[in-house]
């Protein structure tokens, strides 16, 4: 069985070979570039700086050396740019603030000021002031929000559209040749498109955007989702439109050598419960989520991933009937998030992408021996005819210790040779 | 004659508009302002928390309550100055350095500020030296510290380190809070307790200043 076959007998809900891994296919399964680069020093590979895939959460490129080690069977297909609309096909040489040399898109600057703090700019363009952080001490870049005066009466939903339009020629001829490069691989290709995420926190602020305007502070949109309804609703419909039309194009031009698509990372859980009702998700998100999905099941053959931290269980059967196929990361500590109950309850509707590795009590703080153990639990409860994909739930962090990043790759070979 | 019943119904349904209307209509018929805190936006401020824990409010309401909650506490502070305020007592609140998340660290602090304590709320990315100098400066009661990374929770330690070397330790309780925290890793780094939401932080400062 293939990379390709065992991710789409997964998908089908039906028992592949082995249990398929992913770690590095998206921005929500990847691992921190500290980590790429002490695993790459484990196993005695090339040294030479980790390019960084993803910038805002400091995401290290696992290239095929790697991947052969862990056993991935997904590669990703980014867009040509990243979160702060920085060209991503240029990249130069960095020291991170802890000392670790990157390649890093080269509209992005490492140099800490004088307070050990880092500052990014939208489209690099320092002439407007900074749209991201990465205060020292930490691993990753924030958002800086820059929320204008609200004027109610003048707020207008294509100030927050700004940053979504058509893709250009370009981009589409970007994405063709990127398709085919993902595609020989033999591994199932997961895209992240971009500009389909309804309301997205990570999104909001706008840290592509040089001087965003409209609603653009985390607390002031969550706030919006009870006060200003209508605001989203035509937010989310011309989004959606916009979107729609970019996938007509999309599918015509890398068509079926994609497998799954990311459409959307929109948070809907906190740790013990969830940012809305369902009655609100069904309002808000669920007639948007619907008519997108609808669009790509009718016409192309992609799974639809859909990303939500939290204790979502409430919003799982609406995510259904939102017609997602993948559910990531599946946080498994999170309230009423059992796995032998989401499996289930859940498992004949939706593929659990992650979950694979509890990454906030288990995989940073745990002996290797526990955590053997737990994953070999995990891929039973959650592997149990098909409908899995191994992840760690989100991201491996960077203070993951090394012998435990170890223990969980030495687990998943066993798994595989069972 | 106001309504101040509407004053809760305000703060409950996050009515910002409504809660500043009917607070200065209580300030000009010279309503005392520790009346209005305590009968009508300290329970305001419980009821939505009560409904946050049974899930039935979000946190985009539990924002709503709270500025409307601020909106009608910044009217009624200035007139509160130098009245001898029986407070429930000082806390400074902060998100620990290294770490930018601040939404459920000020829903924290609005809520223990509804809820009639005085709060100094530091901002996010706070190093030990600013937390030191602050229950210093304060003479807080009480530190809660917020982490929502796995990355930034050890520097909690550090803080509560910090707080013993200056000999400030024994005059505060710490509390800490966070998604990745827990009882258990509060009593590992030697904090005084845990809450796992902004309406069990406010029971849990109560508890800890009536020791």
């Amino acid at each position: 069985m293939t990379a390709k076959e065992r991710v789409k007998t997964a998908l089908e809900h039906r028992n592949p070979d082995h249990i398929p891994i992913d770690f590095g296919a998206t921005s929500v399964t990847g691992i921190h570039c500290k980590i790429v680069e002490a695993l790459r020093n484990h196993y005695g590979l090339e040294k030479h700086p980790v390019h960084i895939i993803e910038p805002f959460q400091m995401l290290g490129e696992i290239e095929p050396d790697l991947q052969e080690i862990i056993g991935t069977d997904c590669t990703p297909l980014f867009g040509p740019k990243n979160m702060f609309d920085i060209d991503e096909s240029s990249v130069h040489k960095q020291t991170t603030p802890w000392g670790q040399e990157v390649l890093i898109a080269s509209g992005i600057d490492l140099t800490p000021d004088k307070e050990g703090d880092v500052y990014i700019y939208a489209k690099g363009d320092r002439s407007y002031p900074p749209s991201a952080v990465m205060p020292s001490l930490c691993y990753f870049i924030n958002a800086i929000e820059r929320q204008p005066p609200i004027e109610e009466d003048q707020l207008n939903p294509e100030d927050n559209l700004e940053e979504y339009g058509p893709l250009s020629d370009d981009e589409l001829e970007y994405y063709k040749h990127a398709v085919q490069k993902a595609a020989e691989t033999g591994k199932a290709v997961i895209a992240s498109f971009g500009g389909t995420g309804l309301g997205d926190v990570a999104f909001i602020p706008g840290m592509g955007v040089k001087e965003p305007k409209g609603i653009r502070s985390v607390a002031e949109w969550y706030m919006s989702t009870v006060m200003r309804k209508n605001f989203i609703q035509e937010m989310f419909e011309k989004q959606t439109d916009i979107a729609i039309e970019n996938y007509k194009r999309l599918w015509e031009t890398v068509g079926n050598q994609v497998d799954v698509v990311f459409t959307c990372g929109t948070d809907f859980g906190t740790q013990n419960s969830q940012f809305c009702s369902p009655e609100t998700f069904r309002e808000l998100w669920l007639p948007h989520y619907k008519r997108l999905n609808d669009w790509i099941h009718s016409n192309t053959s992609w799974k639809i991933f859909k990303h939500t931290c939290g204790a979502v269980v409430p919003l799982l059967p609406c995510l259904i009937e939102a017609g997602f196929d993948i559910i990531n990361p599946v946080q498994i500590n999170a309230k009423g998030m059992e796995p032998a109950f989401l499996k289930k309850e859940f498992g004949k509707d939706l593929t659990f992408w992650g979950g694979g590795i509890d990454t906030q009590r288990i995989l940073p703080a745990a002996k290797p021996e526990e955590i053997r153990a737990h994953v070999w639990k995990q891929c039973e409860i959650l592997g149990k005819d098909g409908g899995f994909v191994f992840n760690a739930v989100h991201n491996i962090q960077a203070n993951v210790p090394i012998e435990n990043a170890i223990a969980l790759i030495d687990t998943l070979r066993e798994i595989r040779n069972a | 004659m106001t309504d101040l019943e509407n004053l809760y119904l305000a703060i409950l349904n996050g009515n910002l508009e409504m809660a500043e209307n009917i607070t200065a209509e209580a300030v000009k018929e010279q309503i005392a302002p520790q009346l209005i805190i305590q009968e009508y936006m300290a329970k305001a401020m419980h009821e939505t928390g009560k409904r946050f824990e049974a899930g039935e409010a979000f946190v985009p309401e539990l924002l709503m309550s709270a500025r409307a909650m601020k909106g009608a506490l910044d009217i009624l502070k200035p007139l509160m100055v130098g009245e001898g305020t029986k407070g429930m007592g000082k806390v400074v609140i902060g998100t620990v350095k290294g770490d930018l998340h601040d939404i459920g660290k000020n829903l924290v602090a609005f809520m223990l500020e509804g809820c009639g304590f005085d709060v100094i709320n530091l901002g996010v990315n706070i190093s030990s030296d600013k937390f030191v100098e602050a229950v210093k400066e304060h003479k807080a009661q009480i530190v809660c510290l917020s982490a929502l990374l796995t990355t930034t929770m050890n520097y909690m330690k550090t803080i509560i380190q910090a707080l013993e070397e200056s000999g400030l330790r024994k005059q505060v309780k710490i509390m800490i809070g966070g998604a990745p925290v827990t009882e258990a890793f509060a009593a590992q780094i030697g904090a005084d307790g845990y809450s796992e939401n902004a309406n069990a932080a406010v029971a849990l400062a109560q508890r800890l200043i009536a020791g």
